[in-house]
């Protein structure tokens, strides 16, 4: 079709989970028969086997449709899918950016959530057009004008006409293709300007290299062009330009100023084609890049070993492949005395490190060890020097510190108003700092809170969940680091420190949390030949102390008839069973029990 | 090495049980009629006739006929296997000849046969003189048929009774078991067993092990220190890890197993060390009974193994450790051609300062504690 961008609409879908964003995405691949009724999987844009199972969007997508509206006039639209989990803010920021317009898909039997409204002003911020569209009309729990109301009065936009539809019989879906035409805005932008495009995702295709999805902002881009990408400062010349169609890549040779598409150049490493970046024509670039870049920051660490050490040199491959499509995921050798050879790994979320764990297991057939997650502290030392923590074990002695500081997030989570005593009782126990209360309407309230992040990587939601029966809803972004007294807790079996279990807590919590992982690691720590103390520590403070006593009873198996073989066979299996111990200290430890001890469930 | 005559031990398996108790996964069948026990036998005395030729020039010191229930056979069928053994194998004198019997099925006729066909010792499963204890075992006897049983084979003349006692059974108490250790040692029997009680896959108990009243492992643990102190002050030896014997009485039959000496296997689910081979029959009485009669008796064997010299040393280790005299290290040499402190000073170091093992000049052996754990300690010490 010939370039005329009047008729193209660039826009996302951005939902709260579990409102529909994924089945209106499949609905409007059917109705403008980008996709036959036949071909389609559940949830098309979701191709992760992962992603299904857990109703969210990991990675961002983008699909181009053609419709035909009701004046006559041919439309291109640019779907651009964007995560759904606040692990991945920065993401959705970037692909909101490659947008002119927003579709904000409100469940009609929930109303607003959390993450409703913190991605209805991630597209706020990025000047789109925002059209409401109230989803899973045909339920009869639907409350489709109250929903409208509290559009307006919460998000601030008007929704008085807005599509009201059910994703999922495909009702009044039409409406929602007529208002993108209508009401959203065609894309701005100068063909013949210097080039400057926004990554908004890539991907590494063992064929092509890296494949880097683009809205071209300014310019025009040509198979051949030699490109910049601006950060980076990386140079590739470009091999395949096209657009992304439903079942895979459509070469076009260019694309021009408000087009969305793909460009390929033989690049090895996602790490040189960053989300956010910009690409611009390395023999006529634009002189300021496109606002917004951000180097993606891990929040979260953990420890990742295989359960059997003989592995770790599968898990490095497998971590790097993994890396060739997630430029968010670090990864660094580290060896622990009580869980051997491993890797450091930093993930932008706890839903981000659960998902790469998760792949690790399945797709690459691992039995994982991973320790506690940890944030990044930091630490200003007497000496002036500041230094950056991600592992506990490198945690300072209190002697040598000045000053230490742990992230703080801004949270924000909404309720129905009976659970709100709950919810602020938890975010005090939680080290949260009150910022205010907003009723939404007459039975829900939204509450603001400062948290440590530690706090909430610490089992929070679940937590949440569960004071709320599952009602509440929670966003939270990266406010800043504030000084905070923390200290390192120690784990000593036997009388020696297990470096895997060490992790830094605020001292106003170090005395619950040592006891209840002093009992964990009492009930399950098998009984022994010997008695195993069990003590917590700050410093050379022991603050809690347990005993597995030794084991009395082992199989007395008696050899009737002569069966010797039998007996030997006993012993060969606990034999065996022993190699799938590991030494914490000079106390052996099954990986399960290690993980048991190590598994977040407070409440 | 010397002349002794070439020794060999005959252990023969009875499949028949009156009822099965709700803890045993023995091989055995409960409620079997007198046609398939007589066709049971005949198949015994084939195999007899085929494995007493390859004992040829072999003594055997010690028979035990194990089970199972083996007094379930009657005098007659009893009496007809007894002198095929006889014919088929050179029966010392001087032998051991133990019988296995349940309490409830000793008679005085029997009693009388099995003196008649050279039993000498009878080894009675009392496991407890506690009714309700018996009751949820599955036992089928009390503790009044168990007196009557002993009191006829010592009449009988059998001088020489062990009774197996068992701890470790649901409701009891460190207090019962002690009364049942109590009653025992009154009856100065020559020799006595305490097994703990182990709840094996297969069996009723296995099914509900989650709701049996067990004693903790705790309690288990003092019961077992308890008898052995109890027992050794009242004159029985701590010769092995379950075993406890009036001076001079200890079970030459089991001696055999713990001391890798060869012995031969008669029956269904029986198992051999003989020429350095290891090997057991099927459990499947039928399929025994059928293999033997098509003279396919080789068939029967499911298991077998040939010791190498590594093989047969951790064996060697494994076994005499069972024995409350252990490794004399001496012996150890000799057989292996190398120090055993060589071997295994090192990996027992650990549990020598924590009080499991003694280990001296001459012998290596486990504690009273260590006897209790010794599975922990040699699954970690043996080369496996």
């Amino acid at each position: 079709m010939s370039y005329n961008k009047n008729n193209i609409r660039n826009f996302s879908i951005i939902a709260h989970i579990d409102h529909g964003k994924s089945t209106l995405a499949d609905r409007l691949l059917e109705a403008t028969r980008t996709v036959a009724v036949r071909d389609m999987e559940a949830q098309l844009l979701d191709n992760m086997e992962l992603e299904r199972e857990r109703g969210i969007t990991i990675k961002a997508r983008a699909v181009r449709l053609d419709y035909t509206a009701k004046d006559g006039d041919q439309y291109v639209l640019n779907l651009i899918d964007t995560p759904g989990h606040v692990d991945f803010n920065y993401e959705v920021s970037r692909s909101l950016n490659a947008c002119d317009g927003a579709l904000l898909v409100v469940d009609s039997t929930q109303g607003i959530e959390a993450q409703t409204l913190a991605n209805a002003y991630l597209a706020i911020d990025a000047d789109l057009e925002i059209i409401p569209v109230i989803n899973k009309i045909d339920l009869p729990s639907a409350q489709v004008d109250r929903v409208r109301k509290e559009i307006e009065d919460v998000v601030g936009i008007p929704a008085e006409d807005c599509p009201a539809v059910s994703a999922k019989t495909g009702l009044n879906i039409e409406d929602v293709l007529e208002a993108v035409v209508r009401d959203l805005p065609p894309p701005q932008g100068d063909p013949d300007a210097p080039l400057a495009c926004l990554i908004f995702d890539s991907y590494y295709d063992s064929y092509l290299g890296v494949v880097v999805y683009i809205r071209v902002k300014e310019g025009t881009v040509k198979e051949g062009d030699r490109v910049r990408m601006m950060a980076t400062g990386a140079e590739f010349e470009i091999i395949e330009v096209g657009t992304m169609e439903p079942f895979g890549l459509k070469r076009c040779g260019s694309l021009s100023a408000g087009e969305v598409g793909y460009i390929t150049a033989s690049i090895k490493n996602v790490r040189d084609t960053q989300v956010g970046d910009t690409v611009t024509n390395a023999d006529n670039p634009v002189s300021e890049p496109l606002p917004g870049f951000r180097e993606v920051h891990s929040m979260v660490y953990a420890g990742i070993y295989p359960a059997d050490g003989a592995r770790y040199g599968d898990l490095r491959d497998a971590l790097e492949k993994l890396r060739l499509n997630d430029a968010a995921l670090n990864f660094e050798p580290e060896t622990s005395a009580a869980l051997g050879f491993g890797f450091r790994c930093g993930f932008l979320g706890l839903l981000h490190m659960e998902i790469i764990e998760e792949r690790l297991e399945r797709e690459f057939n691992f039995d994982l060890i991973t320790t506690a997650p940890s944030v990044i502290y930091e630490v200003t030392l007497k000496n002036g020097e500041t230094i950056r923590i991600d592992n506990p074990s490198n945690y300072p002695s209190t002697d040598e510190i000045d000053t230490a500081y742990e992230p703080m997030v801004k949270a924000s989570v909404i309720t129905p108003q009976e659970f709100v005593g709950g919810i602020m009782d938890l975010c005090q126990d939680r080290r949260g700092v009150f910022v205010d209360m907003k009723y939404i309407d007459s039975g829900r309230v939204e509450l603001h809170y400062t948290l440590p992040l530690n706090e909430i990587i610490y089992d929070f939601f679940d937590a949440l969940k569960s004071r709320s029966k599952g009602y509440a809803s929670l966003d939270y972004e990266f406010k800043g680091y504030e000084a905070s007294d923390l200290v390192k807790l120690d784990f000593l079996l036997n009388g020696e420190t297990v470096d895997a279990l060490s992790f830094i807590v605020h001292e106003s919590k170090a005395y619950g949390r040592a006891r209840k992982i002093a009992e964990k690691l009492k009930d399950n720590i098998p009984r022994q030949l010997f008695e195993i103390p069990i003590q917590a520590a700050i410093g050379s403070r022991i603050i809690a102390r347990e005993t597995v006593k030794a084991m009395r009873k082992d199989v007395l198996a008696k050899c009737y008839g002569g069966d010797i073989t039998r007996k030997k066979k006993l012993l060969e299996k606990q034999k065996e069973g022993k190699k799938k111990m590991r030494r914490l200290g000079s106390v052996e430890v099954s990986p399960e029990a290690f993980m048991a001890v190590l598994r977040l469930d407070e409440e | 090495m010397h002349n002794d005559p070439k020794l060999l031990g005959l252990y023969c398996h009875i499949p028949f049980c009156k009822s099965k108790c709700a803890y045993c996964d023995f091989c055995s069948v409960a409620g079997s009629g007198n046609h398939a026990r007589s066709v049971y036998v005949d198949a015994l005395c084939r195999e007899m006739s085929e494995m007493g030729k390859k004992a040829k020039g072999y003594t055997v010191d010690s028979v035990f006929i194990g089970g199972g229930t083996p007094t379930l056979l009657g005098e007659a069928l009893f009496e007809k296997l007894i002198s095929r053994m006889y014919e088929e194998f050179f029966v010392a004198e001087s032998a051991e000849f133990t019988v296995e019997a349940n309490p409830a099925t000793v008679t005085k006729k029997l009693a009388e046969a099995l003196v008649r066909c050279g039993v000498n010792r009878v080894s009675l499963g009392l496991q407890s003189v506690h009714a309700n204890e018996l009751k949820l075992l599955g036992r089928i006897h009390d503790l009044a048929d168990f007196e009557k049983s002993y009191e006829i084979l010592r009449k009988a003349g059998i001088d020489n009774i062990n009774v197996d006692v068992m701890f470790g059974i649901p409701d009891q108490t460190a207090e019962s078991f002690l009364n049942t250790l109590k009653h025992v040692v009154s009856l100065r029997p020559e020799h006595i067993s305490a097994y703990g009680l182990q709840i094996e896959p297969g069996t009723p108990f296995f099914a509900r092990k989650d709701e049996l009243p067990l004693p903790t492992e705790d309690e288990e643990y003092s019961m077992y220190i308890y008898a052995c102190e109890f027992l050794e002050q009242n004159g029985y030896g701590h010769y092995e890890i379950s075993n406890f014997a009036l001076p001079g009485r200890e079970c030459r039959h089991n001696k055999k197993y713990w001391n890798g000496d060869p012995y031969i296997g008669l029956g269904c689910a029986a198992h051999s060390f003989f020429c350095g081979e290891r090997f057991g029959r099927c459990e499947d009485i039928s399929a025994y009974v059928s293999a033997v009669k098509h003279k396919a008796l080789d068939s029967t064997v499911d298991s077998r193994e040939i010791l190498t010299l590594a093989d047969f040393e951790s064996e060697y280790v494994m076994l005499r450790m069972r024995l409350s005299e252990g490794v004399n290290k001496k012996a150890y040499k000799s057989l292996f051609g190398f120090d055993f402190d060589e071997r295994y000073r090192d990996r027992l170091k650990g549990y020598v300062d924590a009080g499991f093992v003694v280990d001296n000049a001459e012998s290596c052996h486990f504690t009273t504690d260590g006897m209790y754990v010794s599975n922990s300690v040699l699954s970690s010490i043996l080369d496996l």
